[in-house]
């Protein structure tokens, strides 16, 4: 009897074993990708885009069979909006979940922090949330970002004013004082010298400043034809609530990043109307890849799937994630991956050219993603539309900006 | 010229009239209890989404649902103070540094967990409403909050001063012991003055919903500033939290104007340093030091 129920526990316990040992095989055959990105603080909205684009990619990816057979596991880790957690999570995600490849957050400052440590394991780090152009200076060769340099992005929101008449004759600057945000004010600088639009006010304040009335009346003050803003979603919706409040009013108000994040329009409803935006993507770009499909097919998705259609940063973070998935398909490589393979990949991602939903992807030597033209949207009647260049626009941009009395 | 300059001191006051709103629950809790409610700023933010919510379901006005904060958070109060922070009362300082700073983290992660960390802005009809007077541009929403941080003041003095209640809470605040030989119930004057200052805090949050961005994050720069507003005014003294906050304010417009926004943040942290070490009663010197 004793020796009955000794053998059924010993039955069981290796069924246990095995089992546990199946779901370990079962784990080890997946791709295991990770991803330190900005889930709370001040970035947390824009991160928590860049967390649905990679679902909604995984998803995707899964639901045809994985990457060369195997599924894709993400694991995300919250850097809480803190570069040095970004850079500390990333070492972890490396080190102790020994992940097979990472992808990057949002933010260029977390990027900053976090790409050193994928250069020092020799990781590809992939992001389509970070623009900055310091993070192109510094020599290294695994950090891959599907969107323009910063100062390049917000091209389309200055070169737009050569299409409108009156032609803008002076510009005022402002800023967060950040790396992306200050990177994009001196790249609407630089466009505003080429325009031949004077800049006559130009001024970085800190993320923490609460009183926007005092800034931006000082600007009014001045009567700039247009307002060009360094901003992320939270500093845009403060300056266009103290634009109102002040009754600030210029020709034109374009934005580096924010008002293409739903939450823009849907909070500030016809308060975000005429506003300009920087962009890289839009739906009705004539691009497609394999993954996806046509940039149109890949909003619709993503209309079904959160119920809102995606901003820019999310079709570059999908767009990244694709490019380093066609690189493990052309490789035919399975996980788990030795550091000789990531190696291949790195190099294989200098060396590609990858045609997708989100359009063309030739990283150079330093990273930065070379194919891509810089767009201009505008919010028209509640809805983003394209603008510039003039052949994808949805819509002829409307100019100048309606006065906030007359609304 | 001129105009500029007052434009700037009326930005400067507003924008203190906002302060001063949202400082004066720090001051009273402070001066009661000595308890620095590093929680402060997530009772801004529970009173901005009460209105945000009603808004958003109900369309009901911010200013309509402004009395639904009030109730909210003095309830959220006293339930706060009669079961967790009277456990620290009496004990070291630093006790009630980590249980506030402790309540802070929580109840601003329950916030993102239950509604996402979403930036959200009230919309109403008459939003960035303002007046145009002698060339002169007054935000009205700014106005209101202003003249709410007066009432707000005026009344809570007015409490103190003329009832029983308010006898009560200075009683206590002054000598709880003797307090206690005198028949108050200790426990329950700190849980309602917790709950007093949470609801005109919470009313605060809700009167500045239609011109801020809110976010279950908000908090913690609301509760820096109070704390600088406090400490400028007196801590514990009622109507230093309306001084503090007018010269906070008028300091940061003349900054952001003559000088730049950047400078228009460190001069709060500067002035905050003058104070404690010059000055560590308040600008009018009744403030209490512990």
């Amino acid at each position: 009897m004793v020796l009955k129920s000794f053998r059924s526990i010993l039955i069981v316990m290796l069924v246990c074993f095995l089992s546990v040992g199946f779901a370990c095989a079962a784990q080890k055959a997946a791709w295991k990708i990770g991803v330190a990105v900005s889930l709370t603080g001040v970035f947390g909205k824009d991160g928590s885009l860049v967390k649905d684009a990679y679902t909604l990619w995984q998803e995707t990816v899964n639901s045809h069979g994985g990457i060369n057979g195997a599924p894709v596991e993400l694991i995300f880790y919250d850097d809480k909006s803190d570069p040095a957690t970004t850079a500390k999570l990333t070492e972890q995600l490396i080190v102790s979940d020994k992940v097979d490849l990472l992808l990057g957050g949002f933010g260029s400052s977390q990027l900053f922090a976090a790409s050193p440590v994928a250069e020092k394991y020799q990781y590809p780090l992939i992001s389509g949330g970070a623009s900055s152009n310091k993070l192109f200076e510094r020599g290294f060769k695994y950090y891959f970002s599907t969107l323009g340099k910063a100062t390049e992005e917000v091209r389309g929101c200055v070169d737009i004013f050569s299409e409108v008449t009156p032609k803008p004759k002076t510009a005022a600057i402002i800023g967060a004082d950040i790396l992306f945000t200050s990177l994009a004010c001196d790249g609407f600088k630089k466009y505003c010298q080429k325009n031949g639009i004077e800049v006559i006010h130009f001024e970085l304040f800190p993320m923490a400043l609460q009183d926007y009335n005092s800034l931006l009346m000082k600007v009014k003050n001045k009567k700039p034809d247009v307002l060009l803003v360094g901003s992320h979603l939270l500093v845009a919706m403060k300056t266009i609530k103290a634009m109102k409040e002040i009754d600030f009013s210029p020709k034109a108000v374009a934005f580096s990043y924010g008002p293409t994040v739903p939450k823009f329009v849907e909070d500030l409803k016809g308060d975000a109307n005429y506003v300009i935006a920087a962009s890289e993507w839009t739906p009705n770009m004539p691009y497609s890849g394999k993954v996806f499909g046509k940039a149109s097919d890949f909003n619709q998705l993503y209309i079904k799937r959160f119920n809102r259609r995606p901003d820019y940063v999310e079709a570059a973070a999908a767009g990244g994630a694709v490019a380093q998935q066609e690189v493990l398909e052309e490789l035919g490589l399975k996980p788990p991956l030795s550091k000789e393979n990531r190696i291949k990949i790195m190099e294989a991602l200098h060396k590609d050219k990858f045609e997708t939903f989100y359009g063309k992807i030739q990283f150079g030597a330093d990273g930065a993603n070379e194919a891509h033209p810089p767009v201009a949207v505008q919010i028209q009647s509640e809805k983003l539309e394209n603008v510039f260049p003039l052949e994808y626009a949805e819509a002829k941009i409307l100019y100048p900006f309606k006065p906030w009395k007359e609304r | 010229m001129y105009t500029v300059f007052a434009q700037t001191i009326i930005n400067g006051l507003l924008l203190g009239g906002v302060y001063a709103a949202y400082s004066a629950g720090f001051s009273l809790i402070f001066g009661v209890m000595g308890v620095v409610n590093l929680a402060h700023g997530e009772l801004i933010m529970l009173g901005a989404f009460t209105s945000y919510w009603l808004f958003a379901y109900f369309n009901l006005d911010p200013y309509l649902s402004a009395p639904f904060a009030m109730v909210f958070l003095f309830l959220f109060g006293y339930v706060v103070q009669k079961y967790i922070i009277n456990r620290v009362i009496g004990q070291p300082h630093i006790m009630s540094y980590i249980l506030t700073f402790g309540l802070h983290l929580m109840i601003a992660n329950i916030a993102i967990k239950m509604w996402t960390q979403d930036f959200r802005s009230i919309t109403t009809s008459y939003s960035g409403a303002n007046a145009a007077i002698w060339g002169l541009n007054i935000p009205l929403a700014r106005l209101v909050t202003f003249m709410v941080a007066l009432l707000v003041t005026w009344v809570l003095w007015f409490f103190l001063m003329r009832t029983e209640t308010g006898r009560a809470i200075r009683a206590t605040a002054q000598d709880k012991e003797v307090a206690r030989l005198m028949g108050v119930d200790i426990r329950n004057i700190y849980a309602i003055t917790f709950g007093l200052g949470a609801a005109i805090t919470g009313l605060s949050g809700s009167v500045m919903s239609p011109f801020v961005i809110i976010s279950p994050e908000m908090g913690l720069e609301y509760t820096i500033i109070a704390f600088c507003v406090v400490v400028l005014g007196g801590m514990g003294y009622m109507p230093g939290a309306l001084v503090g906050g007018l010269v906070l304010g008028v300091a940061q417009s003349l900054a952001a104007t003559y000088l730049n926004a950047g400078v228009s943040v460190a001069i709060t942290f500067i002035i905050l340093f003058i104070m404690l070490v010059i000055c560590p009663k308040g600008i009018l010197g009744k403030g209490s030091v512990a």
